[in-house]
């Protein structure tokens, strides 16, 4: 048995097959229902026996194959092409490959290669021979065809095209749909399906209450049409885009791609059809007079990573770039893996090594080279540079040849551009550019894009695509649990002209998406993972909408669109990347509480919290997400001060409404995390730990205190104040010598009137070689591309050591929290009014921020107080030295308020916060 | 093929709702709980993925320590006695050793570095360690040293990925993932696979080195830190006590059981474990990070300084970790990367401080696993993404007043111990001035094989499905060796 098979149960998505061979009889007996009856079906019974077993030596990879025996074509298979006939078409007996699999001492596949074929699959490969041995194209590759919905017998029940798909095949499997959900858990289905974010009690009970008859589907067309919705689809494609704010390897530096990320959700709000969303991306460049949206849109490719670190050869991070884009590409439009086939031809599906790099010389003609510095680059403002794609002048084109091995060292034949050959040809009209790719790609002809398209939409609104390998459509991926339906779907979306929103509403229109997620025992134990669709999604909620949905319930979330991304509350530390001098500084107002597509995303160390709930890295093309249930989750929701802030807020928006009583303060709250209106027995066990919590904290003021203001212990940017700035905000004067100066130096009653004064920074920062500039290039290609500034030192100081003093002012009693945020080169020590508070310990350099010492906060009074630095430089490869020191506290709280207060108080968020954590708050049903 | 799968799944949960009636009780959740801990090999348990699963055949490591220097030791100054190369010192490099050759930083013609530290050869076995090493030299029988390792990568990022993912792109799975995906971990109130980092950064290519690339997220390394919270949103928030948490949970648990009854999703009741879990990793996890509760003898052997951040803590703590069952311990130290571009990279002034930051603390761990009867099952794997090259790096052209040496992949030294490993063997052998490994080479791949097979699972067999390929943490080609030499 596979290792590691039954825990797949955890995961929502089920992956591709882990296959037992005791199994395979089963899958024979479902496939044989839904194909004509009697005799076998190549695709749904032969070839996943084939693909799994066989093909990797005897497929489509001629380097690879052995014995000269060729099995996925049958003019391979039965010797027409030369080699060696493995199977005599209706006669098994005679059949080497029968002979073969059913070898008593040495059987196919050979030791070390696979296990045995099972008695089951080896009967089913016999029958097929005897059966005439009919190859059938793989279902993928044949155009789709629009099926007429089947008949069914419960005719009342289906409300479009769709539904009669499905309730065919219930009818045939002998299952009934489920009935419709209740109104309050269909509000927040399309809520959270269409734009991401639950309805607010009020739109809920609003939907549920009217009662006309397309109620419903002015619900749908209001959330379609809501700015909200390109902002959750955008974080749908921007998982295939690999979109993120950093340039990945090992430096990882910050860069500027959000006006990509902006783009995507504007078209998507303007409802871009699908073959021009396409075709701007890949190719916006390309139009005859690109405007500058169409140029930020060609982003989508310059996602891919570059690698700054030193000694790279910029040559074999440009060409990953390009081989990243053709896999990207593959993926994404046809669900294909074509990445495979860099090394060799692909062991599976036909694309041919060759092949991959005449799609490669499609991507190969662009300016970008790896650099530092990175071009081509549009500038929009004057603070904003984003990275944009441009073809090479025609006569510094670059020749593509074949890498064998995939090694860009190791080049092998000249390519020319051109897709394989398995599918439909170049557009006649087309130019041989990533333009006319695009063309091809949404061409009516092309067999998958359409698919795979209505596919993605699928699995996001059910939780599961109809194809469930939403990234494989080839021979090794899964068979569709509807195939007729899929293609019925592919072939509308075309008919309507790539309408994104139009097939959208078309699904969650349908009686199918409108159904009950409640599932009996008998149920869940005929079909767990819903693949017959006999009842509604309901899975985990995507790591965006947990987020989302807490600060929308709280009512902290900010509605504000675009821009630079956001820096919301992360735990200290998260952030130690090597070279950089970044700092993760929670933002300010309300850009702190953002929705989450608009978080920086750094590859190296993505947003903590978020990967917990699956959010995948964006190094490559995530094509779905598999998502995960661990304990690890559980202390996110339970202990991540974002999740404490909301249940506070959550529970003033309860407290503070005009309820005054405490079962209906539970029922406001109730709805607000969890949209419908609760049971009388859950509001029962909330007023219980209402009643619980109180005791207690009434008990502990100190408690109830810290429960009330969770961040203002750690993460208090409301409450925090400057004492000294960091001199990007504002240079402030230190009184500093470069001498060794005598022993007391940090004492506050050392007289420092002979040091000298200066301005901070403090440091000397190599300035930038000045690369030439070529002819012809634009000016603003000299600029960083980072957007984040970079240290400059307003006084020099080169040697070996600094002292540094400072006189600063704190007005009043209560202040506490004292923190110093440096960043430097070296080493630094800090003592405040003579006690030592801070030493730079193991880091050689950094922003760092710490908290003072204990002993040293409480030397701090109110009126004039010192800091002392002493700083040594290190002298790294690039010869910068530097040393900036800022001070910050917290204010003292600017309420008073009574402990029973406090403590009724901080019981309600104890209530908010259960409320965020339960299962239903977290799951979509 | 998911039919298969669904019949499977099916079946699985068939049991699991058998196990669980719907009205689960505390009384009843408690002891599903506790069967979803000791989950039997056979019905393996659908509350934890994490639980212990069998290997492929009988293992002889059954948790492993790798201990990873980022930045890439220097093997000449500590594991790769050459005294040919010292005859050559200060000359320049003969071009059969440049040409076609790509560097980090070396440009031109550089010269020769002898080794700069005195050699000796330690133990029964006649090991050589350099001076630097004297406390590693007190346990030299106990390694077997690979002094023939070579990789193809000689930038920093991507050479730690294929070391720990076995590719050098972004985007698949370590090491440490695909152990505890095979094998679960043995303690449930714990991560399966831990990370301790030291040296003031993260590794270079991030927390992909760890990461669970393709395979589900819960198999990642989690990290643990020795400062502040052990684990990230380990520690309740301020104003929430143990007993309060429990209040919470309670209610968590009804509700959530509630919900249950009414919608009818196993899922819940999965979450619901987790929580459960989760409550019990918040008191597991601090406490077995505490090494201050460690006698002041033991903290003394490796060196320990409470409090800090230091290598030596986290080999103490690793030792901790794998005695409490979890699997995989990674450690990571930076600082390695020994250019000789500053008093910090040079061979002088900073190796001798790093190598002795390490050498006690890493002689404790041993004859502290020993001692405790845990060396024969537990793998230490010790070494860097790559090597240092026999050449003086001349930065730029030309010599400043620091030595040091470029990036090498092309023959470097590793070590193992315990866990089923030959005790005092030197494997491999590089040429006589350092440059190519030149006798049983061994690669990336191979070590990953020969670390999967102590393990118990089989390195050609062991495979997760994505984008169509049977993926491997080894890669596609049959290329791969286990190198039985190594296994005792």
């Amino acid at each position: 048995m596979c290792p590691g098979l039954a825990y797949w149960m955890y995961l929502d998505i089920v992956p591709l097959p882990m296959v037992t061979r005791l199994l395979t009889f089963i899958l024979c007996a479902i496939a044989l229902r839904a194909s004509e009856p009697g005799k076998l079906s190549f695709n749904h019974d032969v070839r996943p026996i084939l693909s799994k077993n066989c093909f990797a030596c005897h497929g489509p990879d001629a380097s690879s194959r052995q014995g000269n025996l060729r099995l996925d074509t049958r003019a391979g298979a039965t010797g027409a092409e030369g080699g060696h006939a493995g199977i005599v078409p209706g006669d098994s007996a005679k059949s080497r490959i029968v002979m073969r699999i059913t070898h008593p001492s040495a059987p196919m596949p050979p030791a070390g290669a696979g296990d045995r074929l099972s008695a089951a699959e080896i009967e089913i490969i016999k029958r097929w021979i005897d059966e005439g041995a009919n190859y059938d194209r793989h279902w993928a590759f044949e155009p789709p065809v629009r099926p007429d919905p089947p008949k069914v017998r419960q005719t009342d029940w289906p409300k479009n095209e769709i539904d009669y798909f499905v309730l065919a095949r219930l009818e045939a499997e002998g299952l009934t749909p489920s009935p419709e959900a209740d109104r309050y858990a269909l509000a927040r289905r399309l809520y959270l399906d269409l734009v991401g974010l639950p309805p607010t009690p009020e739109q809920a009970r609003a939907f549920a209450e009217d009662g006309s008859p397309n109620a419903y589907e002015r619900t749908v067309d209001t959330l379609l049409n809501s700015p909200r919705y390109g902002e959750r689809w955008a974080t749908v494609w921007l998982d295939l885009a690999r979109y993120a704010d950093s340039k990945g390897y090992e430096a990882d530096r910050l860069r500027t791609m959000w006006p990509y990320r902006d783009w995507v959700i504007r078209a998507l709000n303007e409802n871009m059809p699908f073959d021009r969303f396409t075709t701007l991306q890949l190719a916006g460049d390309l139009l005859p007079v690109p405007t500058r949206d169409q140029l930020i849109a060609t982003g989508f490719h310059r996602n891919t990573m570059t690698n700054d670190e030193g000694g790279t050869d910029d040559e074999e991070f440009r060409d990953a770039a390009v081989k990243d884009r053709v896999a990207t590409t593959g993926q994404v439009w046809m669900g294909l893996t074509w990445g495979c086939a860099q090394c060799h031809s692909h062991k599976f599906d036909p694309i041919s090594h060759k092949e991959f790099y005449e799609l490669y010389a499609f991507f190969n003609q662009t300016e970008d080279a790896d650099k530092v510095h990175d071009r081509p680059t549009l500038k929009l403002d004057k603070k904003t540079t984003t990275l944009i794609m441009r073809e090479l002048p025609a006569d510094k084109r670059r020749a593509t040849r074949i890498h064998l091995r995939g090694n860009f060292l190791d080049p092998g034949d000249p390519v020319e551009a051109a897709v394989p050959d398995e599918f439909h040809p170049f557009p006649a009209d087309a130019p041989q550019n990533r333009l006319g790719l695009a063309k091809w790609l949404v061409d009516k002809n092309n067999p998958l894009t359409a698919r795979v398209t209505v596919n993605r939409f699928w699995a996001r609104l059910f939780g599961a695509g109809l194809v469930e390998t939403e990234e494989d459509f080839g021979n090794q991926g899964a068979s569709p649990s509807h195939p007729e339906l899929l293609d019925w779907l592919a072939t509308e979306f075309m008919r309507l002209d790539w309408d994104m929103k139009g097939i959208q509403k078309k699904i969650v229109m349908s009686a199918t998406y409108r159904q009950s997620s409640n599932a009996s025992t008998a149920q869940v134990e005929r079909d767990p993972y819903n693949r017959l669709v006999a009842r509604g999604p309901r899975v985990r909620l995507d790591a965006e909408m947990v987020r989302d949905q807490m600060l929308a319930a709280s009512g902290l979330l900010s509605e504000k669109m675009y821009g630079p991304p956001v820096m919301p509350l992360q735990p200290d530390g998260v952030w130690q990347v090597v070279y950089s001098s970044d700092r993760w500084e929670t933002s300010k107002g309300e850009d702190r509480y953002r929705r989450a597509l608009y978080t920086l995303w750094r590859r190296t160390s993505p947003y903590p919290s978020a990967t917990t709930f699956d959010a995948p890295s964006a190094e490559v093309c995530t094509m779905r997400r598999i998502r995960t249930n661990t304990p690890l989750q559980a202390l996110v929701t339970l202990n991540d001060p974002v999740a404490l802030e909301a249940a506070r807020h959550l529970a003033a928006r309860a407290l503070d409404g005009p309820d005054s009583d405490v079962p209906d303060r539970i029922r406001r709250a109730f709805q607000l995390a969890l949209v419908r209106p609760p049971a009388e027995e859950e509001v029962a066990r909330l007023a219980a730990l209402y009643e619980e919590a109180r005791r207690k904290l009434e008990a502990d003021p100190e408690a109830a205190r810290d429960l009330l203001n969770v961040d203002r212990i750690v993460y208090a940017t409301d409450r925090a104040t400057t004492l000294i700035p960091d001199s990007r905000e504002q240079p402030v004067e230190w009184r500093y010598r470069v001498e060794e100066p005598p022993e007391n130096w940090f004492h506050p009653r050392f007289k420092d009137s002979s040091w000298k004064k200066g301005q901070s920074m403090f440091g000397h920062i190599k300035p930038k070689k000045k690369r030439e500039k070529k002819p012809g290039e634009e000016r603003e290609e000299e600029e960083d591309d980072s957007g984040y500034a970079k240290p400059e030192a307003s006084t020099l100081w080169v040697s070996e050591k600094i002292w540094l003093r400072r006189q600063f002012t704190v007005d009043g009693p209560g202040f506490e929290g004292f923190r110093v945020a440096a960043r430097f080169r070296g080493s630094f020590e800090v003592w405040i009014n003579g006690v030592p508070a801070i030493t730079s310990g193991d880091a050689e350099s950094g922003p760092v921020d710490l908290k003072i010492s204990a002993a040293a906060e409480r030397t701090i009074r109110p009126g004039k107080n010192l800091i002392a630095v002493a700083s040594t430089r290190t002298i790294e490869g690039d010869g910068d030295q530097f040393i900036d020191v800022s001070l910050t506290a917290l204010r003292p709280p600017d309420y008073e308020r009574s402990r029973a207060d406090d403590a009724e108080r901080a019981a309600w968020v104890t209530v908010a916060h259960v409320l965020l954590n339960l299962d239903e708050t977290l799951a979509k049903r | 093929m998911p039919p298969r799968m669904e019949e499977l799944q099916q079946r699985t949960r068939r049991y699991f709702l058998r196990s669980c009636p719907l009205a689960l009780g505390s009384f009843a959740l408690a002891e599903f709980l506790g069967r979803a801990a000791h989950a039997a090999e056979t019905e393996r348990s659908t509350i934890n993925p994490l639980a212990p699963r069998a290997p492929h055949f009988k293992a002889k490591a059954k948790r492993i320590i790798y201990l990873h220097m980022a930045g890439g030791p220097s093997q000449l100054e500590m594991f790769d006695y050459k005294p040919a190369l010292q005859k050559h010192d200060g000359q320049a490099c003969p071009q059969e050793f440049l040409e076609g050759k790509r560097f980090a930083f070396i440009k031109g013609v550089p010269q020769m570095l002898g080794g700069r530290y005195q050699f000796q050869q330690r133990g029964d076995a006649g090991t050589w360690v350099s001076e630097l090493l004297p406390h590693t030299a007190e346990v030299a029988d106990e390694l077997a040293v690979i002094r023939s390792v070579c990789t193809d990568q000689f930038n920093h990022a991507p050479a730690q990925l294929l070391m720990h993912t076995g590719n050098q792109r972004l985007g698949y799975a370590s090491i440490g993932a695909w152990a505890t995906y095979g094998l679960g971990s043995e303690n449930q109130n714990l991560p399966g696979f831990i990370v301790l980092v030291s040296g003031g950064k993260t590794p270079d290519a991030g927390k992909s080195v760890w990461g669970a690339g393709f395979l589900p997220a819960v198999y990642q390394g989690v990290q643990c830190r020795s400062q502040g919270e052990p684990v990230l949103y380990l520690n309740n928030p301020p104003g929430i006590d143990a007993e309060m948490r429990r209040t919470t949970l309670d209610a968590i648990r009804d509700l959530n059981m509630l919900q249950n009854e009414r919608f009818g999703d196993p899922d819940t009741l999965a979450r619901v474990g987790q929580y459960e879990l989760a409550f019990r990793m918040q008191t597991a996890a601090p406490e077995v990070m505490d090494i201050s509760k460690e006698p002041a003898a033991t903290q003394e052997a490796y060196g320990v300084e409470l409090g800090k951040l230091s290598f030596a803590n986290n080999c103490l703590l690793a030792r901790r970790l794998v005695e409490s069952g979890v699997r995989y311990v990674q450690l990571f130290d930076w600082g390695w990367d020994h250019h000789g571009v500053s008093d910090r990279t040079d061979l002088r002034y900073d190796l001798p401080r790093k190598v002795a930051s390490i050498d006690r603390p890493i002689a404790a761990l041993i004859k502290d696993l020993r001692q405790r009867g845990l060396l024969d099952e537990t793998l230490i794997v010790w070494g860097g993404e790559f090597g240092r090259t026999p050449m003086r790096e001349n930065r730029g052209g030309s010599y400043g007043p620091y030595i040091g040496r470029d990036h090498h992949p092309y023959g470097f030294t590793m070590w193992m111990a315990g866990g089923g490993v030959k005790r005092g063997l030197t494997y491999g052998a590089t040429d006589e001035i350092g440059y190519y490994a030149v006798e049983n080479k061994v690669q990336p791949h191979d070590l990953q094989a020969t670390i999967l097979t102590l393990l118990g699972l089989d390195p050609f067999k062991f495979s997760y499905p994505f984008q169509g390929l049977d993926q491997r943490l080894i890669g596609p080609t049959s290329e791969p060796k286990v190198v039985k030499a190594l296994i005792g």
